[in-house]
């Protein structure tokens, strides 16, 4: 089984599987990062900040550099850099890979917090048999099961030999145990989930669409104008209707003719709906990019402190 | 990586860095002690009275912040930092919280910062270390859970902000069954309007962005706010001279059009179309075709044939 690194083309980042420069590198970054994480536990507290602020800094910057240094135009996987400028373009290319799993590994581990997270509570409620503690049971007991048999399923599905699999008459009790909790339960139970959105969209629409205001007077109407658009039978007729009164499309009837349920829900989609989107935007991609100025160089003081 | 000189030519670009630079300018002015004015916002008010309401009911406060796929991004951490200031709000009437997170990075995150504020506090003994989540990253599952955490904890007041999808609405109208105040945002434009039908007060668009600084007044955040306020006037007055420069340019007739990088000869003069305008051209470009003949590189470090670095 091929766990470890497989980037494609070579670089500094990477090394023949089973090699000894392979696992001379990992060893490596494992000393770095121990050394790392016990000198960030014991270095002073301004001094964490700035490194914190420093590693942020240069993981920002790594982006930047990625999406505004001029990328190499016709590079191909043998191509050599012509120059300093094209050294470092390449460099910057073939490291994203690098640092795009760096981030991935980060989240792999944190994602061990996250079951730490939940099994504290809810081990801690069946210990301690709180209320709804039988949910907790449930929760616990499906996590395990299903740890087990997708696990089981994906070690058999890693193994060349057992490329049979894909025929469900060579399934055993692993795969068919895997199938039943994953698309049998679980895929069903999101679906389920899902549909209720139809139901709650009555009820919401239901309160939102009551004429409270001049705002929602004008809500409610839009929204009836699209609803009916929509509705095949009354703008059948509708534009039957209009084009009884208004046979052609020139002078006064093309005027009369802009009142066909389609062409208004189209007007208000397209002059109405869209440039307000447009609007919002700009306004939440010009936030995005000041949050996000202010998160690389450290100048968003988290915390919400008055 | 750096494609878009090929694709939308340098003015993207120095928009952007003009953008930058509007808003460290900003930064910089309110940091000189310049006192700048932000508006009320209506969502932002309420949260005090939300929380105020759920101490007096003793029920807890509930916030969710987003569905982010990834690890905690930008979204997150607005999020989070209006939740901060939630908390901090909870902590002083010493009522009780729930962060639920849908993934990993997000609660590390947020345990932290909450954690954080409750020593700023001095209440450190009053944090919950369970009141931040973990709930699921799946989707539906993560809806399911906290909808059963509202229902089972009856939250007097829940807060949606950040990323939401499907489950926007079932959050929302699950916390209104029980009574809830809700004050949501979502950055996906989609989820807006079920959080406007099913919730009390909604933060639109970059209000979102602007809650911390209105709520904080740190002079970075709301140098950041008018900074990003003199970006949307550089926007406004590039849609208002582009519609007028198009509307110009458009009476016209050409009779060489620009293509791939050069301008070449028509058969005959034609009506100037959208693509052929001033603005189109700034906005996207359309560079010729370049072979570049380089090197190859040595035998030793050409990739191998089974890809990666596989022997």
């Amino acid at each position: 089984m091929n766990f470890l690194l497989d980037i494609d083309p070579k670089t500094f980042w990477n090394a023949p599987n089973g090699s000894f420069e392979l696992y001379a590198k990992i060893f490596i970054a494992l000393i770095l990062a121990v050394a790392a994480t016990v000198g960030m536990l014991y270095a002073p507290p301004q001094l964490r900040k700035w490194i914190i602020r420093l590693v942020t800094f240069g993981s920002g910057l790594f982006y930047v550099m990625f999406w505004l240094f001029p990328a190499p135009i016709d590079r191909q996987p043998t191509s050599a850099p012509r120059n300093a400028v094209e050294t470092f373009s390449f460099w910057v290319s073939d490291s994203q890979l690098v640092v795009a799993s760096l981030t991935n590994v980060i989240s792999g581990f944190l994602i061990g917090l996250g079951i730490y997270s939940l099994l504290r509570v809810h081990l801690g409620r069946i210990a301690k048999q709180q209320r709804d503690w039988a949910f907790s049971a449930v929760l616990v007991g499906s996590m395990v099961v299903m740890v087990f048999f997708g696990f089981g399923d994906w070690i058999q599905h890693q193994d060349p030999k057992n490329f049979i699999l894909a025929d469900q008459k060579n399934w055993g009790l692993i795969n068919y145990g895997r199938d039943l909790l994953f698309d049998g339960l679980l895929q069903n139970m999101d679906a389920g989930m899902f549909s209720i959105v139809a139901f709650y969209i009555l009820s919401a629409a239901y309160r939102a669409f009551r004429a409270r205001s001049v705002e929602a007077t004008i809500l409610l109407l839009t929204a009836l104008l699209v609803i009916l658009s929509l509705m095949g039978v009354v703008e059948f007729l509708w534009s039957g209707f209009i084009d009884k009164i208004s046979p052609t499309n020139f002078g006064m009837h093309a005027f009369v003719q802009s009142f066909k349920l389609s062409a208004m829900s189209g007007w208000l989609r397209s002059n109405v709906q869209t440039p307000a989107i447009r609007g919002i935007d700009f306004g939440v991609g010009i936030g995005l990019l000041a949050m996000g100025l202010r998160l690389w160089l450290s100048l968003e003081k988290t915390g919400g402190e008055g | 990586m750096g494609n878009q000189y090929q694709d939308t030519g340098w003015f993207m670009i120095a928009l952007t860095l003009l953008m930058v630079t509007f808003i460290l300018i900003n930064i910089y002015r309110a940091h000189g002690g310049k006192d700048l004015y932000i508006r009320r916002i209506a969502g932002l008010n309420a949260i005090d009275e939300a929380v105020g309401r759920a101490t007096e009911m003793g029920r807890p406060v509930l916030m969710v912040p987003g569905l982010t796929d990834t690890t905690v991004n930008a979204k997150t951490m607005q999020a989070i930092n209006i939740f901060a200031y939630v908390s901090r709000v909870a902590a002083r009437f010493g009522n009780p919280i729930l962060v639920c997170c849908y993934n990993a990075s997000t609660y590390t995150v947020a345990q932290e910062i909450i954690r954080d504020v409750y020593q700023q506090e001095g209440l450190a003994d009053q944090f919950d270390v369970d009141s931040v989540r973990f709930i699921s990253d799946r989707q539906f599952a993560f809806a399911a859970g906290v909808s059963g955490l509202i229902l089972r904890e009856k939250a007097a007041a829940t807060f949606f902000m950040g990323e939401f999808y499907a489950e926007s609405l079932i959050l929302a109208e699950t916390a209104n069954s029980v009574g809830a105040i809700q004050v949501a945002s979502s950055t996906e434009l989609t989820q807006t309007p079920f959080f406007i039908a099913a919730c009390d007060y909604v933060l639109i668009g970059d209000e979102f962005y602007a809650a911390s600084a209105f709520l904080t007044r740190q002079p970075v955040l709301v140098g950041s706010l008018i900074g990003q306020d003199w970006c949307k006037l550089a926007i406004i007055a590039l849609v208002v001279m582009g519609t007028i420069a198009n509307t110009i340019q458009q009476r016209g007739e050409i009779s060489k059009e620009f293509k791939k990088g050069q301008m070449v000869d028509l058969p005959k003069p034609r009506q100037i179309k959208q693509s052929d305008t001033f603005f189109s051209h700034l906005l996207k470009a359309d560079p010729a075709d370049v072979k570049i003949e380089r090197e190859k590189l040595p035998a030793s470090e050409l990739p191998t044939p089974s890809g990666g670095g596989s022997k």
